[in-house]
């Protein structure tokens, strides 16, 4: 029976059946695009899973451009999860100029942007919910949340995710995992799961403190089990394997992170021997390239709802029959997956990721209300305008972006440093160039819970084998080893990389402040949202002040601030941002 | 479930070998000092143990560690043989490895058929990014030995 299903699965996959999507819905002329078009699904089966991840608590629509250079190591360039512009364009037929093409790529994005207006905004997602739930029947509808929820906004921040759980209560959401959730501290998260209609989920978080009750037994349940459309769904969480590395190890004391395949498959065994499942789905937040790795080494997965790297893949990827859905980030998006359960298994499916185009999907009046009322105590703070931008500022891209290069200016302005390192974070936001910055566009680059830029001393030695061991996290050849950011943002350094050598040795020509870095000088550094700082010497106490406020008293001294494109890095390997598979151009 | 039962069995057991590996390494911390007599390469630190035999990789071999440690200076390492355990055929020592560290050999566990299962359980002090070896000697006197890559890093992104 086994057997059967995956090589039907392997069949559909040569064939091309279940994997047919509705692209040609988002590939109309700007004009002639309709409501209909975005609702327009070929739908199959019993049951419907809505997936959304990485919404980064962006309640209302946003501009958010899809990066411009993608790079990782040589063997998965240009393959799905590292693809962008042109290459991810012809990767997946997409028409130039078109809705799909606005919201998968960053071509064009100013000009498009006004054609098409914002994206995403819960008002809008709730809209097109209502909508499926009432063409399939609300009982046969599973709304599946990837994490990376409750964190990303200026209201999100302030009200300690409160907001953002209010949010999906409203949205619906049934299941979620987490990741940035855990910043907010182990009490709060309990607190906020209390208040949270959904079940949150996660095999791979284990207590590791020996004097704790919880030492070596699981911190919540590892999987719950779904009825819908007559069949019963296992759902295994997967919260983010590298939590306590990527992020202060204070908010998740006593608690062990990892990827724990070992039991994930030991799960999936007992939902499908002891529970008699007729479909088992994980819902990760792995990151998209670490769950196609999962899908090699797990067997008898249905379905990995992923999330964390902020792909939109308009197409699933199956592997051993199992297929791979992640849908974006910022709210860009909803990932419809329609399944044909029958006999205890699955038959087809099909899929389809939804643009929340806000200027075409109407918003849901009481949703409106509702981003009316947990914004109003802060909105006053929230709509100041600090000043204007002459270029765009967006975040992404592996090496640089403008918003990041404008957090760098602002630090190095303050803090008198020589070198500032901004963190390689997917999530932000972008402001068109000639628009207005406001503050909430600060809290959407980085509001976070431990905001504070610390200035202390480092020496030359550290810093390039720091960075070395940042470009080892981002482009080890095993997807295992990855945690599934960008490079660190470096202020007052220029620097060539050769992606595909050996780790220790990709980095060269380092240049601090236009010289030549001196391996035994010691240089004064600034840095925020890491755990540099604790590899420093002397601290500096009283220059330590919240990263947004340093960024919001810049731009009000420039009143106009541009930022170039140029980017500090030169990248060796390739000829371009976004290479095609086996090429080192575009 | 299956694993906290194991972990309940394994409990006593790991609670010892968490404070065995702490003394195995407490002369690890200061790098840059001349090696000591007990200081020994890991290609060295084998063969003192199997006199220069043969050692083959072996899937009966599980090791399990983390690939990202969290804490280099507490990485749980888990190793696992698949053996009866029986007076003909039995694991008769595990060893595991730092291969990087200073000191690489970080502890020897010496088992009898007597112990029912061959499974050791502890945590072990890494000084940066490396293999971690678990080499298990059997009973007929051959050597298996599995390896896993630890990385051991600042942190990262988000």
């Amino acid at each position: 029976m086994e057997i059967s299903r995956r090589d039907f699965m392997h069949l559909a996959a040569i064939l091309g059946l279940g994997a047919v999507t509705n692209l040609q819905a988002g590939q109309k002329a700007p004009k002639d695009i309709t409501l209909k078009d975005i609702y327009s699904f070929n739908a199959k089966g019993n049951v419907t899973l809505l997936h959304m991840c990485d919404l980064h608590a962006h309640l209302k629509p946003l501009y958010w451009r899809e990066p411009s250079t993608l790079i990782s190591a040589p063997n998965l360039v240009g393959t799905p999860g590292f693809l962008c512009g042109e290459a991810f364009a012809k990767h997946y037929g997409l028409e130039p100029s078109s809705l799909d093409a606005y919201f998968d790529t960053h071509m064009d994005f100013d000009t498009l942007a006004k054609k098409f207006g914002k994206m995403g905004g819960v008002a809008h997602m709730k809209t097109l919910i209502n909508h499926i739930k009432k063409e399939r029947g609300a009982e046969n509808v599973l709304f599946m949340d990837s994490g990376d929820t409750w964190q990303g906004t200026g209201v999100a921040l302030k009200t300690n995710g409160e907001a953002i759980v209010a949010a999906q209560n409203y949205l619906g959401v049934d299941v979620m995992v987490g990741h940035w959730e855990f910043t907010y501290g182990k009490t709060q998260v309990k607190k906020l799961i209390e208040q949270l209609n959904a079940k949150f989920i996660s095999q791979n978080i284990i207590g590791d403190d020996p004097f704790a009750d919880d030492y070596e037994e699981l911190i919540f349940e590892p999987y719950t089990i779904e009825e819908r459309g007559g069949a019963k769904i296992g759902i295994i969480g997967q919260s983010f394997p590298f939590t306590s590395t990527a992020n202060p190890k204070e908010f998740t004391q006593g608690w062990s992170f990892g990827l724990r395949l070992e039991t994930l498959q030991e799960y999936v065994n007992e939902l499908r021997g002891e529970h008699k499942v007729d479909c088992v789905v994980v819902l990760s937040h792995d990151g998209f390239s670490v769950d196609q790795e999962v899908a090699r080494q797990v067997k008898g997965i249905d379905f990995i709802l992923s999330g964390h790297t902020h792909d939109p893949s308009p197409k699933p990827i199956v592997i051993n029959g199992c297929a791979i859905v992640i849908a974006g980030s910022h709210g860009k998006y909803i990932g419809r997956l329609d399944i044909d359960i029958k006999d205890g298994r699955v038959k087809d499916y099909e899929y389809k990721l939804i643009p929340i185009a806000s200027n075409l999907i109407p918003a849901d009046k009481e949703g409106l209300k509702l981003i009316d009322e947990l914004y109003a105590p802060y909105a006053k703070e929230f709509n100041e305008v600090l000043g204007k931008t002459k270029n765009t500022l967006y975040k992404r891209d592996t090496f640089f972006s403008t918003f990041d290069q404008l957090i760098n200016d602002a630090i190095m302005d303050e803090m008198k440093c020589d070198i500032s390192f901004t963190p390689g974070y997917r999530w932000g936001t972008t402001v068109l160039a000639g628009g207005d910055i406001l503050m909430d566009n600060v809290y959407e680059m980085c509001g976070i819970t431990y905001p504070n830029v610390y200035t202390f001393e480092l020496k030359g030695q550290r810093i390039a084998t720091l960075l070395e061991d940042i470009a080892d996290n981002v482009f080890n050849v095993n997807p295992l080893y990855q945690q599934g950011g960008d490079m660190s943002r470096l202020g007052g350094v220029t620097y060539d990389i050769a992606v595909g050598n050996p780790t220790g040795k990709r980095i060269s020509n380092l240049m601090v402040g236009g010289k030549p870095i001196d391996l035994n000088k010691t240089y004064v550094v600034s840095s925020w949202g890491g755990n540099l700082q604790n590899a420093g010497e002397k601290l500096q106490k009283d220059k330590i002040k919240p990263v947004y406020d340093v960024v919001r008293d810049y731009i009000k001294r420039k009143k106009v601030v541009d930022v170039s494109n140029k980017g500090n890095v030169r990248l060796l390997d390739y000829d371009c941002g976004c290479p095609k598979k086996g090429s080192k151009g575009c | 479930m299956q694993r906290r039962e194991f972990f309940k069995k394994l409990g006593v057991a790991a609670a010892a070998g968490a404070v065995l590996p702490s003394l195995a390494l407490s002369n690890e911390a200061a790098a840059p000092k001349p090696k000591g007599p007990n200081e020994l390469s890991y290609k060295d630190a084998v063969n003192a143990i199997t006199g220069g035999k043969k050692v083959v990789n072996s899937p009966l071999v599980h090791l399990k560690a983390p690939e990202i440690a969290e804490n280099g200076a507490v990485v749980p390492v888990t190793v696992e043989v698949d053996s009866p355990m029986t007076e003909n055929d039995y694991v008769k020592a595990i060893h595991i490895f730092a291969t990087k560290n200073n000191n690489t050999r970080c502890i020897d566990v010496h088992l009898t058929p007597a112990n029912g299962k061959a499974m050791f359980a502890t945590r072990i002090k890494l000084g940066g990014t490396q293999e971690v070896a678990a080499l298990v000697e059997l009973s007929n006197g051959t050597f298996l030995v599995a390896t896993q890559s630890v990385k051991v890093t600042i942190g990262g992104c988000g």
